[in-house]
């Protein structure tokens, strides 16, 4: 297994998705920024301490991050048969539901320190502009909402990852999915029922970014194991389906 | 004792009605390069992939070093290095890099397995070029070093010259011999191509629309396709007698009851007419053959041959 975690994190060497993952936190960070200029009654929003490090949140939920972490995803997972190494890793020999196992930890330790990136982002501008204001407290609330998102964001993905894998019709198809998926998230914050079922809303939940009962919030956890079991299902049904291919 | 390192009985595979191998007995023995020719289609690779475990069985066994692969596949694949088609790395890592990761999934113990396995194929060690970047030729070699990598005792490579230039292809014929001499590795390596499966393998195995037409040592075949008289005569024992003891030949075959074969040309044909005719013995015909190994794979093979 720690050799098997030790190559998924090499294989990700000099690749472009990572550095497509960067462009994009940090794109979030200047766009929010942009945003953040706007005057509202008398002062820029920007201006509210801590008002960057929440806004960036929800754009990069709805919009952006759950689309490029379900593209790594489904990239590590399928690039073995798209590149051809799985009769390779076959001949070693590699048992493939471990090996999709360790995918799917990267991926979600990639999740956690895209979100990580922003809330340093986030953070540095934060503590540039108002760092008289900013508790150790504040800080390490958000610090906890950013690191719960990055969970929560990879087991509410996870299902999709998985299905797109399992379709093998390429690892593009997850970031449309992903990206439809997490901007219906941004209709289903409307509804008090629906901000707690739905997997993308329910990430909010559970981080605290929405204020919600201890209530809702088991709720919103239970949602998200489920999507983590049916990612399982749908994955065990893979490898299955591989090793039928087989013998 | 049986030094068999892969042995097959009756190997088959069908895709649907299709046969693309039938019944197929392979033998390669322990430190020998076994050479599987035959056509592109032809069932070499569905051969190779079903002595790997990695292609389903329709019938038949396989054993490789006296054992079912199936089940064993931790305890067998540690002693095999393989290609089989185009080898598959990642692409946007350097040679070194994927071997890196292939050596560490393996547990090879040696510290310089990865820099040994590049400087044997030619390629360099910490290069900064990507796989992505890499020629057919350098692929193919990285391919090799992959599968030496972790000092296999046995080599299943599946047309390890694909791509290669000529002097890539010498250079990796030469290497693959060193392997098999110097190493006393077992090699199974298929080829479409008769000159190099001819310089290289020790044994032969000829295949064709997924059937195995003739299974061999090289040095047979030579001596069946090489210069030669054919003689046709009544009486096979008395012409021995006669070969032997009037003429000091001992460099003949007999090939069935009134056909042989003598390898020396320079013989004086005349003289052994006639001393095979006062030994009672009728002379049907006698003449020169100059078979070359293309000549007989396109015998055996119905008439089409092999490049």
């Amino acid at each position: 297994m720690k050799q098997l975690l030790w190559a998924e994190r090499r294989k990700l060497r000099h690749s472009k998705i990572v550095w497509i993952a960067v462009f994009a936190v940090v794109m979030i960070a200047v766009i929010v920024f942009a945003e953040g200029q706007f005057v509202f009654k008398g002062s820029r929003y920007i201006d509210g301490a801590g008002w960057f490090m929440t806004a960036a949140q929800s754009l990069a939920t709805f919009f952006v991050l759950p689309a490029v972490i379900a593209l790594l995803g489904s990239y590590m997972i399928c690039r073995e048969e798209q590149e051809d190494t799985l009769k390779s890793l076959r001949l070693v020999p590699v048992d493939e539901a471990k090996l999709t196992v360790v995918k799917m930890i990267v991926a979600m330790v990639f999740s956690i320190l895209i979100y990580l990136l922003l809330f340093v982002i986030t953070f540095a501008v934060e503590a540039i502009m108002h760092f008289g204001t900013l508790s150790i407290q504040t800080v390490w609330g958000f610090l906890f909402t950013y690191f719960i998102n990055g969970i929560g964001v990879f087991l509410a993905i996870s299902p999709i990852v998985a299905l797109v894998a399992r379709i093998k019709k390429g690892y593009w198809l997850a970031l449309v999915f992903t990206e439809i998926y997490s901007f219906a998230g941004l209709f289903a914050s409307m509804s008090e029922t629906l901000k707690t079922v739905y997997p993308i809303t329910a990430v909010f939940q559970l981080s605290g970014y929405y204020e919600a009962t201890i209530g809702n919030k088991a709720a919103s956890l239970v949602i998200l194991i489920v999507c983590m079991v049916l990612a399982v299902l749908i994955l065990n049904g893979l490898s299955r389906k591989n090793k039928k291919s087989i013998y | 004792m049986c030094s068999y390192v892969i042995e097959t009985k009756r190997l088959t595979k069908k895709y649907g009605e299709q046969t693309a191998v039938n019944a197929v007995n392979i033998h390669v023995e322990k430190g020998r390069i076994y050479g599987l020719l035959g056509r592109n289609g032809a069932g070499k690779t569905t051969i190779m992939k079903m002595i790997l475990g990695l292609t389903p069985v329709t019938s038949g066994e396989i054993d490789v070093f006296g054992q079912n692969i199936k089940g064993r596949e931790k305890r067998v694949y540690p002693r095999i290095g393989a290609i089989i088609e185009t080898p598959g790395f990642y692409p946007n890592l350097t040679g070194t890099e994927n071997l890196e990761i292939f050596a560490k999934l393996r547990g090879t113990a040696a510290p310089n397995a990865v820099k040994n396995a590049l400087d044997i194929v030619g390629l360099p060690y910490r290069d900064k070029k990507l796989f992505s970047k890499y020629s057919l030729g350098m692929k193919q070699r990285l391919g090799i070093a992959n599968a030496i990598l972790h000092d296999p005792e046995l080599l299943i490579l599946d047309e390890p010259t694909n791509g290669l230039d000529p002097i890539g292809i010498a250079e990796v014929r030469d290497f693959i011999k060193d392997l098999s001499t110097e190493h006393g590795k077992t090699i199974l390596i298929s080829s479409h191509i008769l000159s190099e499966i001819a310089l290289l393998a020790d044994d032969i195995g000829i295949i064709d629309h997924g059937v195995l037409l003739e299974e061999n040592s090289m040095e047979t075949l030579k001596r069946k396709n090489s210069k030669y008289i054919l003689l046709q005569v009544s009486d096979i024992p008395k012409t021995s007698l006669v070969l032997e003891r009037q003429f000091g030949v001992t460099d003949y075959s007999v090939q069935d009851d009134h056909s042989l074969r003598i390898y020396n040309t320079s013989l004086d044909m005349a003289a052994v007419n006639k001393a095979l005719v006062v030994q009672d013995v009728a002379v049907i015909s006698s003449q020169l053959c100059n078979d070359t190994l293309e000549d007989y794979f396109k015998k055996i093979t119905g008439g089409e041959g092999i490049a």
